[in-house]
C-alpha cells in the first residue's frame, strides 16, 4: 500500500475515532428515549415553581381585603357556573389587578427558580421588603393607578361583549378617581356609604323636584292614590328608578320624558330630597290589612326586618337598593303587584313572587303595608 | 326456463364472483394505500394515534412504560386542549401580563407568549382592521409598552362589528416548529404541550418561520426561542395555566380531553368549535368559538 493511502486511512480511522467518542460524551443518556431530544428535559420544564399562586393563599394574612372582596360583586362574580354544561369561571381573583404574582411576595421563600429565570428574586422569610422592590410589578395600588386598572377591563370600547360592565369616563366620572366612590375589592356602591358630596344635595335636589311635586306633592305625598309616595323613599331605589325611565326599561306616559331630561347628578340630588322629607302612613283598610299581614311573611325578607342587614322594622328595607313599601298608597301598590303578575312591569324576584298572589291576596297585602307605621 | 331455485344458484354464484374480485380490488387499495401515504395516514388512525409527533415503536413504548420523572403525574394519562370562547372575551389583556409574569417573558411589547388581536368591521366593510397590543397607538395610550391596553380609537367612528380574539400557541397535533428543529430542543409532549429544552436551542429561529401561527418569538437576552407552554409547570402540578387562572370572564377553558366530563371536554362537545387554518395540517389543540372568517 502506498504510504500516502496508508496515511490517509489511519486518519480517517482517527477522525472515525474522536467523532465517536465526542458523540458518546456529548449525547445525554435520554436523547431518543422519547424522541428526537432529551428525555430529561421533560421532567426539569415541569419542575420550574408556579408564580400565581391564586386569590385562597392572600387569605393567609390579608385577611380584612379578603373579606370584603368575597362579599363584593367581583368575587361574586369569580363562581363557576355551567352554562351548557360547560364551567365557565368569572370574576378577577387577586393576581388580576395586583399583577405581581404572590410567588414574587416578600413573604414566600419558594421564589421562582429554573434556568429559565432570569429575574432576580429575593428570599426574605420576613414581610420587610416593601412590595415596590419586588420584581415585577407594585403588588400595593395607588388610587391614580386605578382609572388605568379599572379601565381595562370596563372601559366602553368596540368590541367587548354588553355583558361586561363598562362605562365612558367623561360622562361616568370626569376627573374623579374610581376608588372615590367604589371599593375595588368590592365595586358596587353602598350609597349609604358615600362621602356627603357624592349622596346627592338635598337643597339642590329641590330645585328639580320643582317637575315632581305637581304629581308627588310638596313633601312628596302623592295627590293621587295611584301613584307613589317618595316622601321617606330609599334614595338609592329612587335613582335606579329614575335611571330605568330613562333607558327605557320601564315606560310611563308621564316619567319617561320627565327623567330623560334628568342628568346623574339630578337624579341623585332628587332622590337624597325625597329621601330628607317626611314620610306619612296613607292607611288602608283595616280588615283587609289584618288578612294581608298574615301573607306578608313572603315580603318580609327583603321588605321589612333590615333585610340581608340585620334587624329592621316592617316594611322598611334592608337594601338601599329595594323600596321602603310602610306607608305607601294602597292603590299604587296594588297597581304594581298587577303590573309584575301580567308582566307589564318585571324583575328577576318581584315578577315570579306576584305570580304566586292571588288578586285578593294583593289587595290585602297592599292594605296591610299601607298601614303599617314608616317611622 | 329456470325456477326460482336455479335462479337463487345462479345469483350466488355471480356474487362469489363479484366478491373475489371486490375483495383483490379493496386488498391492491389498501395495499397502495399502505405505500403510498405510509405513516402519514397510519398516524391519524388506530393505536399510532396515541404516539407523539415523529416518535418510533421503541420511543412510544418508552414513553408509556418509563414516563418522565415527574412528582404525581403522568403524561400517558392526560391530553390536554384549550377551548376560547371569542365572544366572552373583553380585551382587557392580564392574559398576556400574567403569562409575562408567570413565565419571565420580556417585557416589550413585540415578544409574548400569548396576545390578544382586535378585529373591528368599520361601517360598511367587509375586511377586518385588527390590531394587537404590540399597535404602536395602542402603547402610545398608555404610554409603556408594560402596561398592556387596547386604545380606544374606534370612539367616535360608526363600527359594525368588533370582537378580541385570544391567541396562544396551538400544540399542533403535526408540529411544524418541531419538525424543523435541526437539534431536537424543541418537541411534542405526549400529553400534548410543544416543550422547548432551551439548553439544547441553538437560536437558528428556524421553527420562529416554520409555526403557520406566529406563536413563537426569539428572547434575545437569553439567545433561545421562547414560546408558550401552556404552563407545563403548572398543569402538571394539578394547576391552570396562567392566563386561564386569572381570565375575568371564563373565556379560556382548559383542560384534559382525556376526561369527557372536563371544563374543555364539555365546551368542544357542547359548542361549534373550529380551529386556526385547518388548512395547513397541523390539527391544533386550540379550539375557537364564535371566531369569524378574518381570524386566521
Amino acid at each position: 500500500m502506498p504510504k500516502h493511502i496508508a496515511r490517509l486511512l489511519a486518519l480517517i480511522v482517527v477522525v472515525a475515532l474522536i467523532a465517536f467518542s465526542v458523540r458518546t460524551f456529548l449525547i445525554p443518556d435520554s436523547f431518543y428515549q422519547y424522541g428526537h431530544y432529551r428525555g430529561a428535559a421533560v421532567a426539569e420544564i415541569a419542575s420550574k415553581v408556579p408564580k400565581l399562586q391564586g386569590s385562597a393563599s392572600c387569605l393567609l394574612c390579608h385577611k380584612k381585603e379578603y373579606e370584603v372582596w368575597t362579599a363584593g360583586i367581583h368575587r361574586k362574580a369569580t363562581r363557576n357556573d355551567a352554562i351548557q354544561g360547560v364551567v365557565y369561571k368569572y370574576g378577577p381573583g387577586c393576581e388580576v389587578c395586583h399583577t405581581g404574582p404572590a410567588g414574587n411576595h416578600p413573604s414566600k421563600q419558594a421564589m421562582p427558580l429554573s434556568i429559565e429565570d432570569k429575574v432576580n428574586s429575593i428570599t426574605h422569610h420576613e414581610h420587610k421588603v416593601h412590595p415596590a422592590n419586588v420584581p415585577g410589578r407594585n403588588l400595593l395600588l395607588k388610587p391614580q393607578d386605578m382609572r388605568g386598572i379599572c379601565l381595562n377591563c370596563h372601559e366602553k370600547l368596540a368590541g367587548r361583549p354588553t355583558e361586561q360592565r363598562q362605562i365612558d369616563v367623561a360622562t361616568h366620572s370626569g376627573d374623579e378617581l374610581c376608588t372615590q366612590c367604589h371599593n375595588p375589592h368590592s365595586p358596587r356602591i353602598v350609597f349609604a356609604n358615600l362621602p356627603p358630596s357624592l349622596r346627592g344635595d338635598a337643597k339642590a335636589g329641590k330645585a328639580v323636584a320643582a317637575a315632581c311635586v305637581g304629581c308627588h306633592g310638596e313633601a312628596g305625598t302623592s295627590a293621587n292614590p295611584a301613584w307613589p309616595n317618595l316622601a321617606g323613599q330609599h334614595a338609592n331605589y329612587l335613582v335606579d328608578t329614575l335611571k330605568t325611565f330613562k333607558s327605557g326599561v320601564r315606560q310611563n306616559d308621564m316619567m319617561t320624558p320627565l327623567a330623560e331630561g334628568l342628568s346623574e347628578l339630578d337624579m341623585r340630588n332628587v332622590a337624597a330630597y325625597f329621601a330628607s322629607t317626611r314620610c306619612v302612613v296613607t292607611g288602608g283598610d283595616q280588615a283587609k290589612a289584618e288578612l294581608g299581614k298574615a301573607k306578608a311573611a313572603n315580603c318580609a325578607a327583603c321588605h321589612s326586618a333590615g333585610g340581608l342587614y340585620g334587624k329592621g322594622s316592617v316594611g322598611i328595607s334592608g337594601s338601599s337598593a329595594w323600596p321602603n313599601l310602610a306607608g305607601q298608597n294602597a292603590e299604587y301598590l296594588s297597581n304594581t303587584l298587577k303590573a309584575y303578575r301580567d308582566g307589564s312591569r318585571t324583575h328577576a324576584v318581584m315578577t315570579s313572587v306576584a305570580k304566586t298572589l292571588s288578586p285578593l291576596d294583593i289587595e290585602n297585602l297592599s292594605a296591610y303595608y299601607a298601614s303599617v307605621s314608616c317611622k | 326456463m329456470t325456477t326460482p331455485d336455479t335462479q337463487v344458484e345462479q345469483d350466488r354464484a355471480v356474487m362469489s364472483r363479484r366478491n373475489f374480485l371486490g375483495f383483490l380490488g379493496k386488498g391492491v387499495a389498501c395495499a397502495g394505500a399502505l405505500v403510498g401515504a405510509g405513516g402519514a395516514v397510519g398516524a391519524v388512525v388506530s393505536e399510532r394515534g396515541n404516539r407523539a409527533f415523529q416518535q418510533n415503536d421503541e420511543q412510544y413504548a418508552e414513553a408509556v412504560n418509563n414516563p418522565p420523572q415527574v412528582p404525581d403525574y403522568n403524561w400517558n394519562d392526560h391530553k390536554w386542549a384549550i377551548g376560547v370562547d371569542t365572544d366572552r372575551c373583553i380585551g382587557c389583556l392580564r392574559c398576556m401580563e400574567a403569562c409575562k409574569m408567570e413565565n419571565s417573558v420580556q417585557m416589550d411589547a413585540n415578544h409574548h407568549r400569548t396576545w390578544v388581536e382586535r378585529y373591528v368591521y368599520l361601517e360598511g366593510s367587509n375586511t377586518a382592521i385588527v390590531d394587537s397590543q404590540s399597535d404602536p397607538k395602542n402603547i402610545e395610550n398608555t404610554g409603556s409598552e408594560t402596561k398592556f391596553r387596547f386604545d380606544n380609537r374606534y370612539r367616535n367612528v360608526k363600527v359594525d362589528k368588533a370582537f378580541f380574539v385570544p391567541k396562544l400557541c396551538n400544540q399542533c397535533e403535526h408540529p411544524s416548529c418541531v419538525q424543523v428543529c435541526p437539534t431536537g430542543a424543541t418537541f411534542k409532549a405526549k400529553d400534548g404541550p410543544v416543550l422547548i429544552d432551551t439548553t439544547y436551542c441553538i437560536g437558528c429561529q428556524y421553527c420562529v418561520q416554520a409555526c403557520p401561527y406566529g406563536a413563537r418569538s426569539f428572547n434575545e437576552s437569553r439567545g433561545t426561542v421562547d414560546k408558550c407552554n401552556w404552563c407545563y409547570h403548572r398543569i402538571t402540578k394539578g394547576l391552570n395555566p396562567a392566563c386561564v387562572e386569572v381570565c375575568p370572564t371564563g373565556t379560556r377553558i382548559f383542560g384534559d380531553r382525556n376526561d369527557p366530563e372536563s371544563p374543555v371536554s364539555l365546551f368542544i362537545r357542547n359548542n361549534h368549535v373550529q380551529v386556526l387554518k385547518p388548512e395547513m395540517g397541523n390539527a391544533p389543540n386550540v379550539f375557537y368559538k364564535g371566531t369569524d372568517k378574518e381570524v386566521v
